[in-house]
């Protein structure tokens, strides 16, 4: 830190040569009478990239430190973030944690520390996944090819843009139950929106993909195949009339279609909620909350899916979570304080933006598992109702009311696809739509995302097959 | 004082960031550069129950470093490492980012970066220990709950007390510099009824001070939304007449705000466009303006991201666009002044600080019919609206936002179980009918209620 003379840069680079030094700090922490210390190191390295029509706009690396720490006293906690990785600065960080707890490092009392494991590192092999990445050359002629063959697809593409963004972090994590832990992340996302006008008409339209652990992912990017799945659903939309709202049956396409399920339920399976008492589902553990033919997961495995992990955040290993078996609640997602406080098991699902949020309980890849119908029967069996073929973002409110918005939807009449409409937004509550949740197809698909919570934005997975729900509020003009 | 993380001192120091920028850019035959930075300290805490729950505190600090190579392209690092070595790595990730800058449009400093600031009267409050915010929380949870026997939680709480400092400096000896303090306290109710869906409300208040903070006031407003929520019902879906709350207002218009920022216009995601200056976009007795000085305003800094001034800009006046908000790259291209309103980048980003709505005397606010403290009528009272980032169109003017209000009928007020809004903004700011004289302060700006007819609203019944 520029206030300080001195400066030591010990704690710049994570490596098993630290392992006494954070013995050190939780050796302390210990001695002054908490029941465990946390700590997260954390270093990034990020590029985001804009291109709009045919100039690249943006272009805003950034870098960053930083480390929290946590302590737990029973089943308070206190946790303190700084971006001074000095030894002077951690041991402030340390004394602000304990001091939150009524503890002092000067105190001396009979908790031992019996040192940490051997360091797990599960960033060993992907040391060079920075390197390999695009650089800035690569990245920027990328996006111009986007935006150019998006001006070739529709001369009324009025906007055109294309985002890109690396993220590169390394972690360190350390606890006082001999928890040591390294690993290194990469994810990279691209984005491509346009806004297509005719006369007095518009319509905005955009798609969002993202992988993790592979540096080829945006060399490998289709883009001819984006742009024209992105003009086709502008040019769709430009004339489409509002919606006429009402109750009515609505299919749900595959991929994003999943936002339903994330919002609508993931959230109100997390630790997080339960904690809150605000979860309908606290006490529902082997009792029926969806139709049986719902089954859904949360896991951090799928090969570059968006929200994989080789550990979570508390340093601990994925699991494949089983949520719901045919239509029965089998598990929540927990993490370290959510299992101390709710005595759910600790599911590898501890995560955070970065180190100024302390870990809660998040979903990783979640989705509802594929059924056997093909998605040509589930419109079929719909009289009058709504196609969702594209969502937009949602939320759900602090009792389990949900709501999202349908970028690109159409009328469904005597179960065939009719009009575009626009306008629609999709309203309820999970309990409720949950066991409407009637036909599910066989063509499970991911998308990537951003979740907001407790505990930042993380890059999760949503997905889903077609879905049919009987029954749902659609809002609209 | 006890377990307080603060002291008064600054964290930045300009002195040793500059020399080392003026050294680094020497290096590296930069001739040209600027710098943001900002560093902030900060206490929170959230109960359960009478108990700790998650007590927080963080020390942060990053920068913006901006250069300009010899070609005149602009490149940008940001990092939160402010170290000798972190810095020395940001001078050369913005030299690196400079060979693929935009020749076409190029940002430069601002005219104003060293034109004299308004004065804003800042007093940095005292800190307090943990043990006092947890102790001024744990008393406003069980007041809140003890008000009524139905409210059973606040599942949603916070106290925070927080410093702030920025500054901005650049090679043409512009220096900035400013400070700030602000505490907050959020509180999100749940109650439930036998047989009845569980409801929930909230409210926040901000101020400079944790001692002025009105605590009560926050209780009193969530208490009462909360119970009056209680009692709910399906509405059918029609059109209403509709009476937005200063709160809900100020979201909708904040949510479009893209109609009065320059960058907007210029980029094609606005409404309006470049000719929309001096053009009629809503009934004849609505006054906008952005009131970044305001007094009211609690986090407001004196200067912009560029070193702007802070000003005071009319947007809407009588109805009529009359002002746009400007970076300095903006108000070149429209060949006005900036106007304080720009965030720090390779292409800069502007944004509105603290809107101010009120109205100009007219005919259509003589309707005595129309109160919120009297209207016998029936309509739709929006007290807070969601999902504003998936249910805005910005760029289309439209929108479908759930909300929580009631149905008021001869006055009495019947909570809505869940309805969506719906509209077009350019319809709803030409369909106004009544803008109340009173303005209220919101923690998000400020404004009267506004009355607007023939709205469509989806409802369960």
């Amino acid at each position: 830190m520029l206030t300080k003379h001195n400066e030591n840069l010990l704690f710049h680079t994570f490596d098993v040569t630290l392992k006494p030094h954070i013995e050190d700090l939780l050796s302390l922490g210990k001695s002054a009478g908490a029941d465990l210390i946390e700590v997260f190191l954390e270093k990034s390295d990020n590029i985001s990239l804009l291109a709009e029509q045919d100039d690249i706009s943006n272009v805003s690396p950034s870098f960053g430190i930083g480390a929290g720490i946590r302590v737990f006293l029973g089943k308070r906690d206190g946790f303190v973030s700084t971006n001074d990785l000095s030894k002077a600065g951690l041991l402030f960080a340390l004394n602000q944690a304990l001091g939150m707890l009524g503890l002092d490092i000067g105190s001396q009392n009979s908790e031992t520390f019996d040192g940490l494991t051997d360091l797990k590192d599960f960033g060993m092999n992907k040391f060079n996944w920075l390197d390999n990445s695009p650089d800035l050359e690569e990245s920027t002629l990328k996006l111009l090819t986007a935006t150019k063959s998006l001006a070739n697809k529709n001369k009324n593409l009025q906007v055109r843009k294309a985002s890109y963004s690396r993220n590169w972090q390394e972690v360190l994590v350390a606890a006082s139950d001999g928890v040591f832990a390294r690993d290194i992340r990469l994810h990279q996302t691209v984005g491509i929106n346009v806004i297509a006008q005719q006369d007095k008409n518009r319509s905005t339209s955009s798609r969002r993909y993202g992988s993790s652990g592979n540096p080829n992912d945006l060399r490998n990017w289709d883009i001819e195949k984006s742009a024209f799945d992105l003009n086709e659903s502008a040019q769709k939309m430009l004339n489409a009339g509002y919606v006429e709202a009402g109750q009515m049956p609505v299919v749900l396409a595959n991929k994003f279609g999943g936002v339903i399920f994330h919002e609508a339920c993931g959230h109100l399976l997390e630790t997080t909620q339960l904690e809150r008492g605000t979860s309908p589902f606290h006490n529902s553990i082997n009792k029926q909350i969806a139709h049986s033919c719902v089954s859904a997961v949360d896991e951090g495995f799928s090969n570059h899916a968006f929200g994989s992990l080789s550990m979570d955040d508390e340093g601990m290993e994925p699991q494949n979570t089983l949520l719901i078996e045919n239509g029965i609640l089998k598990k929540f997602l927990s993490d370290r304080a959510g299992s101390l406080r709710t005595g759910h098991p600790r599911t590898g699902s501890g995560r955070r933006q970065n180190f100024s949020f302390a870990a809660a309980s998040r979903m990783r890849n979640t989705y509802i598992k594929q059924g056997n119908f093909t998605p040509e029967e589930l419109i079929k069996s719909v009289d009058n109702g709504l196609y969702c073929k594209s969502m937009g973002g949602g939320s759900v409110g602090p009792t389990g009311q949900f709501n999202f918005s349908v970028e690109e939807g159409y009328l469904i009449k005597n179960g065939k696809l009719s009009k575009p409409v626009k306008g629609a937004t999709l309203i309820g509550e999970a309990k409720e739509i949950l066991p409407r949740i009637s036909m599910c197809a066989n063509d499970l698909d991911l998308a990537a995302g951003f979740c907001g919570s407790v505990s930042g934005s993380v890059n999760v997975t949503v997905g889903q097959p077609h879905i049919k729900v009987d029954s749902i509020t659609v809002g609209g003009r | 004082m006890a377990n307080s993380i603060y002291n008064q001192k600054n964290v930045l120091n300009t002195e040793i960031l500059s020399n080392l920028l003026i050294k680094y850019s020497k290096e590296s035959e930069i001739r040209k550069w600027d710098m943001g930075a900002s560093s902030s300290k900060d206490i929170s805490v959230q109960v359960q129950q009478g108990n700790a729950k998650q007590l927080k505190g963080s020390q942060r600090n990053s920068m913006t470093l901006r250069v300009w190579n010899s070609n005149n392209q602009v490149g940008i690092t940001s990092t939160s490492d402010l170290t000798s070595e972190g810095i020395k790595k940001a001078m050369r990730g913005a030299i690196d980012a400079s060979l693929f800058g935009n020749k076409k449009e190029s940002p430069e400093f601002s005219p104003l970066a060293k034109a004299e600031l308004k004065e804003i009267k800042s007093t940095i409050s005292n800190t307090h220990s943990i043990d006092q915010l947890l102790s001024i929380l744990k008393k406003a949870e069980k007041q809140l709950i003890d008000t009524h026997q139905s409210i059973d939680s606040v599942p949603y709480n916070g106290l925070n007390e927080s410093y702030m400092e920025r500054i901005y400096i650049n090679s043409d000896g512009a220096n900035r510099h400013m400070k700030l303090s602000q505490s907050s306290i959020y509180l999100y109710a749940k109650a439930e009824e036998k047989n009845k869906k569980p409801r929930s409300a909230g409210g926040i208040r901000i101020n400079a001070n944790l001692e002025k903070l009105d605590i009560e006031s926050c209780i009193t407003e969530t208490s009462e939304k909360l119970i009056s929520h209680l009692n709910y019902k399906s509405i059918e879906t029609n059109k209403y007449l509709i009476c937005f709350t200063p709160e809900a207002f100020l979201q909708l218009i904040s949510a479009f705000s893209s109609m009065f920022n320059a960058r907007s216009i210029i980029d094609g995601v606005s409404l309006m466009n470049e000719d929309s200056i001096g053009k009629q976009i809503s009934v004849p007795n609505l006054n906008i303006s952005d009131e970044g000085l305001h007094p009211e305003n609690v986090g407001a800094f004196s200067f912009d991201g560029e070193g702007t001034p802070t000003q005071n800009i009319k947007l809407v006046k009588k109805g009529i666009l009359s002002n746009l908000l400007h970076s300095e790259a903006t108000a070149r291209k429209f060949g006005v002044e900036p106007t304080g309103h720009a965030g720090l980048g390779a292409k800069v980003s502007v944004s509105p600080d603290w809107l101010v709505v009120s109205n100009s005397e007219s005919e259509l606010d003589k309707d005595e019919s129309l109160s919120i403290k009297n209207t016998l009528k029936e309509y739709i009272l929006i007290d807070e609206l969601s999902a504003i980032h998936s249910g805005v169109k910005a760029s289309q003017g439209s929108f479908s936002l759930p909300f929580d209000g009631w149905i008021v009928k001869d006055g009495k007020k019947t909570s809505i179980e869940a309805a969506t809004v719906a509209g077009d903004i350019l319809k709803v700011l030409n369909s106004i009918v009544k803008i109340e004289k009173e303005q209220i302060v919101t923690h998000q700006g400020i404004s009267p209620y506004i009355w607007v007819d023939n709205m469509s609203i989806t409802g369960e019944a």
